[in-house]
């Protein structure tokens, strides 16, 4: 294999049966009636096979970042799983060039009562690690982690925080030439993510090859110049990051509404599409932080509405509901509405920080009264370098005054008063 | 730095072709594996290791009360709880390492699921982690000898033969249970059941020469007949086994342990799919 090639798939398939698979605990007496049933039957039955994967090829050179991104289901897991050898391929075939880490879940075969030291041994070979290499870098692991006083306590002991430094520690220090990672970058507190970057970052540096899994665009954006783009099991996209995500937006955007549309038969208003662009028009869905956010949304409805009142929410991906813009609230009204019409809306400056959003739209009657429609219109991203979910829900600079001598401004806190005693 | 060596990823075929130059490589994990159990074993009970005796010395003291003393099973003059420990140390090894192979797969399932290594270090590592209990008893067992004032002959350094004969054994049948368990977890609720069966089947409390001459056939089938003779003709000094005896016993297990290796090597490919 050409040195310049770290990975190269070529066709590679990956086929389920569900049925008589799809229980994790099988019981003996399922399997036998499964088994009774198929001696009437000829050949697999179609119904009950799902190609996961299908005929997936590309290439990946030596010191290239390349990010997967896809919705649920797509196949990005599965593509991780043959590459990292943890299941077989049904059809095709792979080369990887070089030592492989692989990282589809930190800290795995970590073992509650034993100690850091011997959680570090036993990740570090299950990882792949010779107990000699371990050895060898055992100080600079428990530096990176930095729980040098507790590497002699059982790790049940330790808090989530610890437990995931130390073995991200472990994974880190096993320098690999291509590393596949599922989503496992976003842990840890915001000193510890810094920590996870100059890993990337040392990666890079040694022309190490990364496949990268994540649903977070912003981590694919500011990782990978390339990505690869899967649906339904099969790669649609391979090229610049830019237009996969701009594809993963405008399907999760599709399959978001279609979502929404199911539901809302007898709703009185639907929206039936959302536009999100940038305060000139031009449809993007990554937004510096303070940028502007223009919303167009066209809607129909069924019956005539009077006032009724449009409402445009924000929602963070950890589920946080960060703002809402509402006709009614923010002033405006449509008076009398009938069929179909265009709502637009621009956000003022947005000082969210850096995260995945996603928009929902609500009807409501005049005054909060009943919801005439309620549906999930798309997603965007705000990027910024400091401020992320551990910051807080949005930045504004507030106002200091700087007046060192002025001891007398200090606010005296009432002393609390002793509980009396009944 | 690194030994660059590039991977091939593709559908297998062939029975036996189970990856063995990836196991050599991971056999440090095998050894990691086997030693985490030991430790997790006795790292919270109070008595630590000390269970690795008190287990076969139990079973020794009721034999002995109870096979030795009521039902007076003749030992061809060895006394009885010489006679009885000499079996259930290979015993003990063999029904654990049976055990803990079978249910390798289940008990690790996370790192099945979540991580790549050849899946054989987990039946290996499985049969390796009983041999340091075994240690400890044989230790015990070279205190009785004392205490009865006899002495070991040259054939001790046999002995190990006789342990990687009954390691092969719990091997073979571990490769065939290990991914049937994890398909059926009944599995698991059968293998005390079994475990007690073949124990009673096996020359243990008594010995092969009180089996009627027409059964011996059906006992060589058992490779834990050959085991436990070698055993006893190891340590005590009784009549050598029966090659015959062996000669059988071997061939079903080498049997059992290559349509293992084929079964384990079915199964792996869709284990992480369906455990």
């Amino acid at each position: 294999m050409s040195t310049r090639i770290a990975i190269k798939a070529e066709g590679l398939g990956k086929r389920y049966r569900v049925g008589a698979n799809a229980g994790r605990h099988n019981s003996l007496r399922d399997v036998i009636v499964e088994k009774a049933a198929a001696l009437f039957r000829r050949g697999p039955d179609p119904n009950t096979v799902f190609w996961a994967l299908r005929d997936v090829s590309f290439e990946i050179a030596r010191g290239e970042n390349v990010g997967v991104i896809g919705l649920n289901g797509a196949g990005k897991s599965t593509l991780l799983k043959l590459l990292s050898r943890i299941t077989e391929p049904t059809a095709g075939r792979a080369r990887i060039g070089g030592r492989v880490g692989a990282l589809l879940e930190v800290g795995t075969g970590f073992s509650g009562e034993l100690t850091g030291r011997e959680n570090t041994f036993l990740y570090g070979s299950i990882l792949g690690m010779s107990r000699a290499e371990i050895a060898r870098k055992y100080d600079a692991i428990v530096e990176f982690a930095g729980i040098e006083k507790f590497m002699d306590t059982p790790v049940k002991r330790y808090s989530s925080g610890m437990y995931v430094r130390l073995a991200f520690s472990v994974a880190a220090h096993l320098e690999p030439d291509v590393l596949l990672l599922d989503e496992v970058l976003a842990v840890g507190d915001l000193a510890f993510q810094h920590k996870c970057l100059d890993f990337a970052r040392r990666l890079q540096e040694r022309e190490a090859t990364v496949l990268f899994v994540s649903h977070s665009m912003h981590s694919i954006k500011s990782m990978c110049p390339r990505v690869i783009y899967m649906r339904k099991g099969q790669l649609t996209y391979d090229g610049p990051t830019d237009e996969g995500i701009r594809l993963y937006e405008q399907d999760s955007r599709l399959s978001t509404l279609a979502l929404a549309e199911g539901s809302s038969k007898d709703w009185p208003v639907v929206v039936n599409s959302v536009g999100i662009t940038g305060a000139d028009g031009a449809e993007k869905t990554i937004f510096e932080h303070g940028e502007r956010l223009r919303l167009r949304l066209s809607y129909e409805t069924r019956e005539p509405l009077v006032d009724p009142n449009f409402i445009v929410a924000f929602i963070r991906s950890d589920g946080v509901a960060c703002c809402n813009f509402s006709t009614e609230v923010d002033g405006t009204s449509p008076g009398r509405i009938d069929g179909h019409g265009v709502l637009e809306l621009v956000t003022p400056p947005l000082r969210l920080v850096s995260d995945m959003y996603q928009v929902h739209v609500l009807v409501r009657g005049k005054g909060f009264d009943q919801v005439l429609s309620s549906q999930v219109a798309g997603t965007f991203h705000v990027r910024h370098a400091l401020f992320d979910r551990h910051f807080g829900v949005f930045h504004e600079p507030g106002k200091f005054t700087w007046n060192p001598d002025a001891s007398d401004s200090v606010i005296q806190l009432p002393a609390a008063r002793p509980a009396s005693g009944g | 730095m690194n030994t660059a060596q590039d991977i091939e990823i593709r559908p297998r075929h062939g029975l036996l072709n189970l990856d063995y130059s990836g196991v050599w490589r991971y056999r440090e994990l095998m050894w990691t594996l086997a030693m985490r159990d030991v430790r997790l074993r006795y790292k919270q009970a109070a008595l630590g290791i000390a269970w690795a005796v008190i287990q076969p010395a139990f079973a020794v003291l009721i034999f002995t009360l109870i096979f030795g003393r009521f039902a007076k099973i003749p030992t061809g003059g060895t006394p009885y709880p010489l006679f009885a420990f000499a079996a259930i140390l290979p015993w003990t090894y063999f029904s654990e390492a049976l055990r803990r192979s079978a249910t390798s797969l289940v008990t690790d399932g996370e790192l099945v699921r979540k991580v790549y290594f050849p899946r054989l270090v987990m039946p290996l590592s499985g049969v390796i982690s009983p041999a340091v209990d075994f240690l400890f008893a044989f230790l015990v067992f070279l205190c009785m000898l004392v205490w009865y004032h006899m002495g070991l002959s040259w054939k001790v350094v046999t002995l190990p033969l006789f342990l990687g004969y009954a390691l092969l054994a719990a091997l073979s049948i571990g490769l065939w249970l290990a991914p049937l368990n994890v398909r059926f977890r009944d599995v698991t609720h059968t293998m005390p059941f079994l475990i007690q069966v073949w124990m009673y089947a096996s020359p243990i409390v008594y010995s092969l020469d009180i089996v009627p001459e027409q059964w011996r056939t059906l006992f060589s089938l058992n490779p834990m007949v050959g085991v436990i003779e070698g055993f006893r003709w190891a340590l005590l000094d009784k009549p050598s086994p029966d090659w015959h005896v062996i000669g059988v016993g071997s061939a079903v297990m080498v049997a059992m342990l290559l349509g293992g290796l084929a079964y384990f090597r079915r199964a792996e490919s869709t284990l992480a799919d369906v455990i």
